[in-house]
């Protein structure tokens, strides 16, 4: 057979193609669920972690069971809010269905438009509430939890992580604990702006909601106090009501 | 076991080491190569995915039209990365190994020794032959990933797999993490291995 003419070529190459797409469709739907497990669980450990349940090292140690039992466990409640602050659904903490919301790329887009929104709120048993962030980075999406103490405005703790931001630099938002650790204790000033402040030289206002940028990862920390700004802004009138009662009760 | 077939597992971990002597798949040596945890899931990636598409690549080596071949040799390559892409991300134990290599997995598909060993060896060659030349080239691969990531990890983190084994006080050397020093690093290998091997030596 001439394996050169035209007519070969187009069959031949038609056929390799629907094949390898096949071959390719069926194991995603294959292993689709197994990977849809470690994502959840990579998901939970990054929110316990901010959230102060365990280590991080020893949450990464633990296996995805592990996991889920740990947050079953810990968690309190869960529930999305509007940008009203009023809750408009809940999250099942059940541990064979937990419910996270962890598609936060649409969120992002409909904060932005100030379209209806269902931003999540896990609240663990410390009291401790963790939500999330999601921004853009130098080269993907970069994204986190922030966890607060009771009072709705004292960070307890920070998990970061991105898709691609370049290792050694902007990657160091996931890879380096003491840049996680500095924002223990900072405080969101809502109410005024910014709420937050992640920019060169920041630390030396000495304000309470300020952290120095990454040195030479200037596109990934802007990137982050921008996520960390639209973010806390989405939950400004959730947490910061929140603020304000504890405030006043205090008086 | 014949000579010939001798020949084609061995040349490739030793002296036709696709790094060392001709000096391919370099970029990902330098990027993959700052744990050894690392370097082993990718060395292991890339033996299956060029074992394997070398075997596909020889199965089809008569019918492949020859205006299409590199695209359909493409196209086998590219399913078989993907392929190994999606089964790291579904092992629980290797998802967040996935994770740490997240382009370079997706990249071995530009590796020039996948596609040269399918031009140079699998469209010649009967399918088993071309399958032990595809795992052995992805073995003297590994090999070298392998001893520059112990360097790396060693000395740039003061662990070995994760585990520490330098005394606590040692100060990790930051030099070594990143990725020139794997450059460095792999000069020397390669002035090692051609001081031994006096063939490669250039005149």
């Amino acid at each position: 057979m001439n394996t050169n003419s035209n007519a070969y070529t187009v069959i031949y190459t038609t056929l390799v193609v629907v094949i390898v797409a096949a071959v390719l469709a069926f194991t995603a739907m294959k292993l689709k669920p197994s990977q849809n497990a470690n994502a959840k669980a990579e998901t939970l450990r990054q929110m316990m972690s901010a959230a102060q349940i365990k280590p991080t090292d020893e949450l990464y140690a633990t296996k995805n069971a592990g996991i889920l039992q740990l947050y079953a466990d810990n968690i309190d409640k869960a529930y999305t809010i509007g940008l009203d602050g009023e809750q408009n659904g809940t999250l099942s903490t059940e541990k064979s269905k937990i419910d996270l919301v962890d598609n936060l790329k649409p969120q992002d887009k409909a904060i932005k438009a100030g379209d209806a929104v269902t931003l999540p709120v896990y609240v663990f048993k410390s009291g401790i509430q963790v939500i999330p962030i999601y921004g853009a980075g130098l080269w993907g999406p970069i994204w986190g939890y922030i966890a607060f103490q009771p009072d709705g405005k004292t960070i307890a703790g920070a998990y970061f992580d991105h898709d691609s931001e370049t290792p050694g630099l902007g990657a160091k938002i996931k890879d380096e604990a003491w840049f996680r650790e500095k924002f223990v204790g900072k405080q969101v000033k809502f109410g005024s702006e910014p709420l937050f402040n992640l920019a060169k030289n920041a630390e030396a206002t000495g304000a309470d909601n300020a952290i120095d940028a990454i040195t030479g990862a200037t596109m990934t920390s802007k990137g982050l106090n921008d996520a960390l700004n639209v973010w806390f802004k989405a939950y400004e009138k959730h947490l910061g009501n929140k603020a304000e009662t504890q405030n006043e009760e205090e008086e | 076991m014949d000579k010939k077939l001798k020949e084609t597992i061995l040349n490739p971990i030793l002296k036709g080491n696709p790094i060392t002597v001709l000096i391919l798949g370099i970029c990902s040596s330098l990027a993959v190569t700052v744990q050894l945890k690392g370097a082993l899931v990718m060395a292991l990636s890339v033996i299956l995915v060029t074992g394997l598409s070398s075997l596909v690549c020889s199965l089809l080596r008569n019918s492949i039209p020859n205006r299409v071949r590199i695209i359909v040799q493409l196209v086998v390559v590219a399913m078989m990365v993907i392929l190994v892409d999606q089964v790291l991300k579904a092992g629980e134990g290797t998802y967040a190994i996935d994770k740490q290599l997240s382009v370079y997995i997706g990249l071995i598909i530009t590796n020039c020794i996948v596609m040269g060993r399918i031009e140079a060896f699998a469209l010649g060659n009967k399918p088993i032959p071309s399958l032990l030349d595809g795992l052995a080239n992805g073995v003297g691969y590994g090999l070298i990933l392998i001893i520059v990531a112990f360097f790396r990890e060693l000395f740039g983190s003061g662990t070995l797999f994760g585990l520490q084994v330098l005394p606590a006080g040692y100060i990790p050397n930051n030099l070594v993490i990143l990725p020139p020093f794997a450059l460095i690093l792999l000069g020397c290998i390669i002035w090692v291995h051609r001081a031994f091997d006096k063939d490669l030596q250039e005149k």
